[in-house]
């Protein structure tokens, strides 16, 4: 495979000291990245580590807090993505971004239109443009077909499409490959070649290990915000490349907790969803006073099977016993009266009521437990207890008034844990505790997990960050594709370990 | 002094609908020479607003759990027409169920029950259904126009009996029953929202309905009491309507939907969802009542009360979506 030409010593895009800050944490600390014109630039880092920030300041729909962008050496700083695309940076995102209910053609034109003398839109230049365009990547489609009734993967590849057709001069593909097979990612490596054939610069990132030593001609590696470095891909092995990501020594301290593990909690045996491409089969216990941790990548269907085991989504096949019951037809309200509380991975999406206070935020999932004869709720208990919690974890607000939406996301995540304490579960699946906070706040969650498990009761923490994971388990489940592929113990938790697991079907 | 500015604009901010209230007020009393803030005018807004604020307490609550109702003007037009049906007077000719006598619980029942009725459909094929609720109760209100059209053949339901139209039209001491129970209303709404389970429930859903989910609220069935709930109001409104009016016919309270949303929005009931307080909802009935009543006792045109009213419905929503804007 050709490494890049080199037409010249200018960079395509260079970002010096790019930092963003979203309130609580620090999301990019003076990241810089070249990418040169012609060549294959491999973005990678752990969930979390800023590379989509990152290239969401680069298009516009963050704005940095500071530092400078510069496309073919002139400076530019992008409005919107709009104004990124008429510069000459198209981005291929993660999720679809298309128009389901809309044609091919007008899916690639969205927004620039062909018109006619009449100002109206040409739908015959649009079809046979996009025609050429589908032609010259060898994509097999036709320009009239409604995009939705396309599959997955197709539709990714004219997403694909869509990003090549402005003419870019910088290209950014976040995980294209996540839902192609491989006959499909042999293509799209096609198209990226012919890309570097027209100097473009592509930025690619990907967990995917076999597919950066393919295509990429550098690599450069972000951890926490911050950007370690950038280097030939040539020059770098496999397990170098692992080592730079999850960084050499866990960074963070954790909290020393005793805890005595104890008899099965929950049990979980052949849970399978009816979806095809989410978990299958998955069996695993849990015990008193433990922590157990669910590693694996993106897309392993780690939070669709804690959301299956809390009833918030349906199963198949399988079967769940808490205490050595078999729950049928688990619903959150099932899992909450069998102590089981859940909090989720999207604290915004599913966690927090942004306009309710502190104390309501706290208490609605315990309503029951105060209510008078009247069936009234007692308000004054109820905030009572929402104060002892809230004091525990030391969640820092100026009141009990204040809306949950105004404190930083360390505190809206004490919130939700005093939530579910309120409900005195046994069990607690925890989601990504730690994603969006601050160092600090992080270790006091890290302190709290330990007192729950000391306590007694037992935790699921599923979690995209290898110190966590590794630091707090006591046992490491991980995931890879929605199958379970291994189960170690504290002795065997290595990031090499749990890496090798997660990218086992890749 | 800087201070001071900014923590009496965030007053104002905080309770915007109560500033409205007061300011319109004053400035009407100002107009008037103080004629305005009598006791026997202020009686004469409640009354004028008595049956709206049923309505208003209705669609406050289903706007809490993030909803819509347009049917409110024909539920409350068939309930009304259902209402009188039972309380003409048995030598009437033309009555509905002619020579018959019914006893005073028959017209109150049935209203509240036909109105009931339509709030559980409404709120099925909103929550078990999933339709959209704008859709749904679209669709229920040509469906309650068309049995009211139905029912009275289109005939007015008049020669109501005079123990029915007392219900309305009675009063304790100088104050009218209406008041009374315009006030019972908005104190049971209060308990409801403010001090059970489901109404804490209908905030979170509105808020968040995933994470309501999650938090194990039985979001299906709480968003059908809510519609229920209103269903109830817009019965007893019909069957308050009736009595006040002495009659019923396919325009009795036309246009009450569109009349109810904008009051509890001028309220602070927020389009969003997860907002708002009885108190908010009965000073928007109020402030609306008091745009129509004062400009009416200016001798404004009726037609510049719509203007009026429509700048004061976008104003009001567009401080309650910048209060309440993300903050990205």
């Amino acid at each position: 495979m050709g490494r890049g030409r080199q037409m010249d010593t200018t960079f395509a895009l260079e970002m010096e000291g790019i930092t963003k800050t979203f309130p609580g944490v620090k999301a990019l600390d003076g990241v810089t990245l070249r990418v040169k014109p012609g060549t294959v630039h491999a973005l990678m880092g752990e969930n979390g580590a800023g590379k989509s920030t990152l290239m969401k300041c680069l298009f516009g729909i963050y704005q940095e807090d500071s530092g400078i962008i510069k496309l073919n050496g002139k400076e530019h700083r992008f409005k919107d993505s709009h104004d990124a695309l008429n510069q000459g940076v198209s981005m291929i995102h993660q999720e679809l971004s298309n128009v389901p209910e809309r044609s091919v053609a007008e899916n690639l034109f969205l927004g620039r239109e062909p018109l006619n003398k009449f100002g109206l839109i040409d739908h015959k230049k649009m079809n046979e443009d996009t025609r050429h365009l589908l032609k010259d990547l060898e994509i097999n489609v036709k320009p009239e077909v409604r995009i939705g009734s396309l599959s997955i993967s197709m539709q990714q590849t004219c997403e694909i499409a869509k990003a090549v057709s402005y003419n870019a001069s910088v290209v950014v593909m976040d995980e294209p490959t996540s839902s192609l097979t491989d006959n499909e990612v042999k293509h799209l490596f096609k198209i990226i070649n012919q890309l570097r054939e027209q100097n473009v610069a592509v930025i690619y990132i990907s967990h995917k290990m076999e597919e950066i030593f393919t295509i990429a001609d550098e690599v450069s590696v972000m951890r926490d915000g911050q950007m370690i470095g950038s280097y030939d891909v040539a020059d770098m092995t496999n397990e170098k490349l692992i080592s730079l990501m999850v960084g050499r020594d866990a960074k963070l301290r954790f909290p020393e907790f005793k805890s005595n593990v104890g008899e099965v909690l929950l049990k979980v045996e052949n849970l399978s969803s009816p979806n095809p491409r989410s978990f299958q089969d998955v069996s695993f216990e849990v015990h008193r006073g433990e922590i157990l941790g669910i590693g694996g990548l993106m897309g392993a269907q780690r939070t669709e099977l804690m959301e299956a085991i809390f009833g918030v989504r349906a199963t198949k096949e399988g079967k769940i016993y808490v205490d050595g019951d078999e729950i049928l037809n688990m619903t959150p309200r099932k899992a909450i009266e069998h102590g089981i509380g859940m909090i989720t991975e999207d604290r915004r999406g599913s966690g927090i009521f942004p306009l309710m206070n502190i104390s309501n935020n706290t208490s609605i999932a315990s309503l029951k437990e105060y209510l008078n004869k009247l069936h009234l709720l007692k308000h004054k208990e109820m905030k009572e207890e929402s104060v002892r919690y809230n004091k525990a974890l030391r969640t820092k607000t100026p009141t009990m008034e204040t809306l949950i939406q105004n404190l930083s996301g360390g505190n809206q995540q004490k919130v939700i844990i005093s939530r579910w304490l309120m409900t005195l579960p046994d069990i607690l699946i925890m989601d990504e505790p730690t994603r969006g906070i601050d160092v600090g706040a992080k270790y006091e969650i890290y302190q709290i997990m330990g007192q729950l498990v000391e306590q007694g009761k037992a935790i699921i923490m599923v979690s995209s960050e290898m110190p966590e994971l590794i630091g707090m388990s006591h046992r490491v489940m991980v995931l890879c594709s929605g199958k379970c592929t291994g189960v170690l113990d504290k002795s065997e938790c290595t990031q090499e370990n749990i890496m090798r697991l997660a990218t086992k079907f890749m | 002094m800087k201070k001071l500015l900014n923590d009496s604009k965030k007053v104002a901010s905080q309770y915007t609908t109560w500033v409205t209230f007061v300011g319109l007020l004053l400035l009407l009393s100002i107009l008037t020479n103080g004629q305005a803030l009598r006791w026997s005018s202020i009686r004469n807004l409640l009354i004028a607003e008595s049956v709206r604020s049923f309505a208003a307490l209705g669609v406050g609550m289903i706007i809490i759990t993030k909803g819509i109702d347009l049917s409110i003007g024909y539920v409350v037009c068939l309930t009304a027409s259902v209402a009188a049906s039972f309380a003409q007077n048995p030598d009437y000719s033309s009555a509905i169920y002619a020579g018959q006598t019914f006893p005073l619980i028959v017209p109150i029942v049935a209203a509240v029950a036909a109105g009931g009725l339509f709030g559980l459909f409404n709120g099925y094929l909103i929550a078990y259904g999933k339709l959209p609720p704008f859709i749904a109760t679209l669709g229920s209100m040509s469906i309650a126009k068309g049995l009211q059209l139905i029912y009275t053949k289109a005939a007015v339901v008049g020669s109501l009996n005079q123990n029915f139209k007392n219900i309305s039209q009675g009063s304790v001491g100088p104050d009218p029953n209406l008041i009374i129970y315009v006030a019972i209303a908005a104190l049971v709404v209060w308990i409801l929202l403010k001090h059970t389970r489901q109404g804490t429930h209908f905030y979170a859903i509105g808020g968040n309905a995933q994470a309501a989910r999650v938090s194990g609220i039985n979001v299906e069935r709480d968003l059908m009491m809510v519609y229920f709930y209103a269903g109830l109001l817009y019965g007893t409104a019909g069957t308050l309507l009736a009595s006040r009016l002495g009659l019923a016919n396919s325009l009795t309270a036309n246009g009450m939907e569109l009349d109810a949303i904008a009051a509890v929005t001028v309220g602070g009931v927020s389009q969003n969802g997860g907002v708002g307080k009885v108190s908010g909802m009965m000073v928007g009935v109020f402030t609306m009542g008091l745009i129509n009543y004062g400009m009416s006792f200016l001798g404004v045109d009726s037609y510049y009360q719509q203007l009026v009213k429509g700048f004061i419905i976008i104003i009001a929503v567009y401080f309650d979506m910048k209060k309440y804007a993300r903050r990205a």
